[in-house]
């Protein structure tokens, strides 16, 4: 997630200004929508599919959940490192695509740059 | 593919789109009088449970009235390419949990004539369900032969949760005027609350998730009970359709009821056929949600033995959070052409068969 440039091809995706935390960007990119998140220490990419029932994954609500614990408290942890699909509500961590419930579950993430003003992904195979 | 989706849901904005609509004592009922929520909410029993992320999926946002068609347009009918849209209405079905069963009827019939005006006319694939408060059958009754004849209207719906189980003679009214008009009875989850106090066997659940993978219970109720009081045999013709309450537990019901009923038929000497026959021969189920089990093939090798080939109708359940699409339903695909839609011609008789496919036999 830096500027560096690199010999990997990337692809414009929108302005900084355009990505705020906790209100991603929905981009079109060719025929791939992409969304662009921003986090507390960069940016992140993914794929606007899920991969549970090819929802609209990235226009669900940015949010925390629930630590696992052993009695009936309600600890709310990871705020604004998730998002909730739209449809079913599945919850995936940002970074990494994994689902919560099955990690063997992952929507598709690109690697980030920020060149300035602009942000840019690796989109290769 | 034809494709027919028997559970869209047209939502509105607020509950005041029913105050034209509404004779002007009721009009002041809504306007003034006590609702569950802010103004533009609608009058209903609560129920013990609340969703935590609310019932919509989050990617359907209307701003306006008008949205709650023209997303629904882009998003579900278009991009999916669906045939025909049964409107289910979504709140109105909760009209039943009220008390007040002159206010219910009230609050369905001004929801059916704004449906009739406001939703219908908008596009040539819609077609529309009277819906009833099962708490005045009589009053339920009249209002299908009210409006019943509409040539877009397609069936009767009524909530799943009900203060007794649907076979009951005190409902054989409302099946008595659909068999009148000629229109299916449907039942959809929902009605939870209020005085339908019986939803959930046992009491109520803690948990919205618990709540929802029990939407079954009410289900196998009714079925059970349309069929042992006889109601198939009363009106032969007549279809009861079970939306949004799950598939795969008809099999081991069947298979119970069947058991039972060899040696206990003297109990119900006006059964003339097996409990399975009555309802391979009259009912009908909606296929969302479609259970997802790891293996795929546990689920068609249960859907079998309910004949599910014949005997499931596609359900999208458009917008809600559970939404099953056209072109992610795991059922075999050899069954596609006749769940998709096929099936719902044999049903919805009202439904024009698509020029180029004949109808099933």
């Amino acid at each position: 997630m830096t500027a560096t440039a690199t010999a990997t091809a990337r692809t414009f995706a929108c302005k900084v200004a355009e990505v705020a935390v906790g209100k991603p960007r929905i981009v079109t990119i060719g025929r791939i929508s992409v969304g662009i998140f921003q986090l507390d220490d960069g940016y992140a990419a993914l794929l606007n599919i899920c991969p549970h029932r090819a929802g609209q994954l990235c226009e669900g609500p940015v949010c925390g959940t629930t630590r696992h614990t052993d009695r009936a408290e309600f600890i709310y942890e990871r705020a604004g490192e998730l998002i909730r699909c739209a449809w079913h509500g599945w919850e995936f961590d940002i970074r990494s695509g994994k689902c919560l419930v099955d990690e063997k579950l992952k929507a598709r993430i690109f690697p980030v740059h920020v060149d300035g003003e602009d942000i840019y992904l690796e989109m290769g195979r | 593919m034809f494709i027919v989706d028997t559970d869209v849901h047209n939502y509105w904005s607020s509950a005041e789109v029913l105050l034209p609509y509404l004779e002007p004592y009721w009009r002041d009922f809504l306007v003034r009088g006590e609702k569950p929520g802010p103004t533009g909410s609608f009058p209903h029993g609560h129920r013990p449970w609340l969703h935590p992320e609310g019932f919509s999926r989050h990617d359907i946002k209307p701003e306006s009235e008008e949205d709650n068609y023209l997303i629904m347009k882009e998003k579900h009918l278009d991009f999916y390419d669906i045939d025909v849209a049964i409107l289910t209405a979504d709140e109105p079905l909760e009209a039943s949990t009220l008390a007040n069963y002159h206010y219910a009827n009230a609050l369905v019939k001004a929801y059916n004539d704004y449906m009739i005006e406001w939703w219908l006319p908008k596009d040539r694939r819609f077609k529309g369900s009277i819906i009833i408060s099962p708490t005045d059958p009589h009053g339920a009754a009249a209002e299908i032969r009210r409006i019943g004849g509409h040539k877009d209207i397609v069936q009767v719906l009524a909530s799943h949760g009900s203060q007794r189980p649907y076979g009951d003679p005190f409902y054989h009214p409302i099946f008595e005027a659909c068999a009148e008009v000629g229109l299916p009875f449907a039942i959809h989850f929902g009605g939870q609350g209020g005085v339908n106090h019986n939803a959930v066997a046992s009491g109520p659940t803690a948990y919205y998730w618990e709540t929802h993978a029990l939407l079954s219970q009410p289900a196998m109720t009714h079925v059970v009970s349309m069929i042992s009081n006889g109601v198939f045999e009363k009106y032969p013709d007549l279809y009861f359709i079970v939306i949004e309450c799950g598939v795969s537990w008809v099999p081991s019901l069947m298979w119970r009821l069947d058991a039972n009923f060899k040696a206990l038929r003297k109990e119900t000497p006006w059964l003339k056929m097996l409990p399975s026959e009555y309802c391979r021969r009259n009912v009908r189920f909606s296929t969302q949600p479609l259970e997802q089990p790891q293996n795929v093939k546990h689920l068609w090798e249960t859907l079998e033995h309910m004949d599910g080939q014949n005997t499931l109708l596609f359900a999208s359940d458009y917008p809600h959070w559970d939404f099953d699409a056209p072109t992610n339903l795991h059922i075999p695909p050899a069954w596609r052409d006749k769940v998709m839609g096929l099936n719902a011609l044999e049903v919805y008789k009202r439904i024009d068969a698509p020029a180029a496919t004949a109808r099933v036999a």
